[in-house]
């Protein structure tokens, strides 16, 4: 009988229901905050990825770790989708302004995503050095089926999430809408930072939100980002759960 | 007894598609179209919005995978790949630009290793004092090991598999020369020759494209034989501009590399 239940498990493993949230932040940090407030809670891992299950508020809740970096969030989102199949995925932790108006503390939620890692650079022959600021964006190219890519320099944030996030605050007052740039990169150069938003419209720079927005979108998933400007782990936290109190 | 037939079949019918000896990636049509082509009895499935083709290639079930370009199509094709079709190898292969004055096109790359060359930190500089990204700080890409949960750096990329290499080494590319070598991969197209020779040196790469590291480093998180070709389509060394017609080459060298590739156990 043992063996059956086992067989029976893992047979409709993929079967699972469905899941409300998908939360994904960076690090360990920013997310204990929201695994401690998990009642029934449960952990899941899957090659080098973890979930946290469980519900949040009276929400079913899935929490994984990105890393910071767009492969592992794209990997941990892919897998947390096909086995939680989340109605909504919110990503969210700290940034770095872009937008010179911003100040830390400031909160942003995203009105889109740009994942801002691609690029060409012109025809230059040897020792006639780069020139990044005469770069051209390269954008992503999601799959939209029937072997078909199309070029999209941003990808959309869910409407309603989006709706009810503006009328959160942050530590310094209102969240502000905005364009949540990522790629693998720390930017400090000021000219380089310009040039970046000037060629993509982002309003600050993460490790992960677009590449996270790009999957989710190959996958058929809504997703908001939420982020903090220089933010601390605590101050990100907090506004995932006014998020999530927000949206019940 | 008949209901519980009755739910077996349902699961059954939900489960992941049946395994694979080998799934072989590219990035665009022509990329896959000679693999595609070789495969016996073949079947075409769509999982969302990624399409594969399973059939059968010299003593190897193969799925290919269309995985579209670049870190966002390739890593989240790649692990729906690996979730339905569990492989015992993976092989992406494909196109690239040459790094390295020695390499002409339809020249081709067995990678030694794979990486992630795009990722860096800049030195902070004040507005109006430009940008230079041969002073940029590499950052190597990051993965948990699934054994203790420790999260490690791999500046050197991911090692080919190197069972596969030792074939593919032996393995005829009917319109260039073939060697082993270091790919490189982020979403960029570098044209300015002095990032290109900074970028062999700095991580020894014969050549780059968008999606060979990438997958290695998921290949790895799983445990799951890797290896990559790359066919040279645009040489700037030789003032060669990209050429999409040079996928064939690698399409018809990872045929006959299957062709010569012996039944395969799970590790190399």
């Amino acid at each position: 009988m043992v063996r059956l239940l086992a067989l029976l498990l893992l047979l409709f493993a993929p079967l699972r229901a469905s899941t409300d949230v998908l939360l994904a932040a960076a690090d360990d940090a920013t997310l204990q905050p929201l695994i401690a407030r998990l009642a029934n809670p449960h952990t899941e891992t899957r090659a080098s990825w973890t979930f946290w299950l469980g519900t949040l508020g009276g929400k079913s809740v899935v929490l994984t770790r990105t890393e910071g970096d767009p492969l592992n969030a794209v990997a941990a989102a892919t897998l947390a989708i096909r086995r939680y199949a989340p109605k909504l995925v919110v990503s969210y932790g700290s940034a770095r302004a872009h937008d010179p108006a911003l100040q830390p503390g400031d909160a942003i939620v995203s009105e889109v995503f740009a994942a801002f890692d691609g690029m060409v650079s012109p025809v230059t022959s040897l020792d006639g050095g780069a020139h990044p600021l005469k770069w051209e964006r390269l954008p992503h190219a999601p799959i939209q089926g029937k072997e078909v890519e199309k070029y999209v320099l941003t990808f959309p944030a869910d409407a309603t999430a989006l709706a009810a996030a503006k009328k959160l605050s942050g530590p310094r007052g209102a969240v502000i809408p905005g364009t949540l740039g990522s790629a693998n990169q720390v930017n400090r150069e000021a000219d380089r930072i310009a040039w970046i938003r000037a060629t993509w419209g982002t309003s600050c720079e993460d490790g992960e939100s677009a590449h996270l927005a790009g999957a989710a979108q190959l996958l058929g998933v809504p997703i908001i980002g939420l982020r903090i400007i220089e933010g601390t782990p605590e101050q990100a936290a907090a506004l995932a759960l006014k998020f999530m109190e927000a949206s019940r | 007894m008949k209901y519980f037939l009755l739910f077996l079949c349902v699961a059954l019918a939900v489960r992941a598609a049946e395994p694979v000896d080998v799934l072989v990636q590219g990035a665009e049509n022509k990329e896959v179209a000679e693999i595609v082509a070789a495969l016996k009895e073949p079947k075409k499935l769509e999982i969302g919005v990624f399409s594969f083709w399973t059939g059968r290639i010299g003593p190897h079930r193969v799925a290919v995978s269309l995985t579209g370009q670049a870190l966002i199509n390739c890593t989240v094709s790649t692990l729906i790949g690996i979730e339905e079709f569990t492989p015992k190898l993976i092989v992406n292969q494909g196109t690239s630009g040459a790094q390295v004055p020695y390499l002409g096109l339809h020249d081709i790359i067995v990678g030694r290793r794979a990486l992630d060359y795009g990722n860096f930190i800049t030195p902070v500089r004040g507005a109006g004092q430009g940008s230079a990204p041969l002073a940029w700080t590499p950052v190597p890409q990051r993965l948990r090991l699934p054994a203790n949960g420790a999260l490690v750096a791999f500046p050197d990329g991911f090692h080919g598999d190197a069972a596969a290499m030792a074939v593919a080494l032996r393995t005829r590319n009917p319109m260039g020369r073939v060697f082993p070598g270091v790919i490189g991969s982020a979403h960029e197209v570098n044209l300015e020759m002095d990032r290109v020779r900074w970028s062999a040196r700095t991580f020894g790469m014969d050549v780059e494209e968008m999606e060979s590291g990438h997958v290695a480093a998921l290949a790895h998180a799983y445990g799951i034989r890797y290896i990559a070709f790359r066919v040279v389509s645009d040489a700037p060394y030789d003032g060669v501009p990209f050429y999409a017609q040079a996928a064939r080459a690698t399409g018809i060298f990872t045929v006959n590399f299957l062709e010569n590739l012996a039944p395969l156990t799970t590790k190399s």
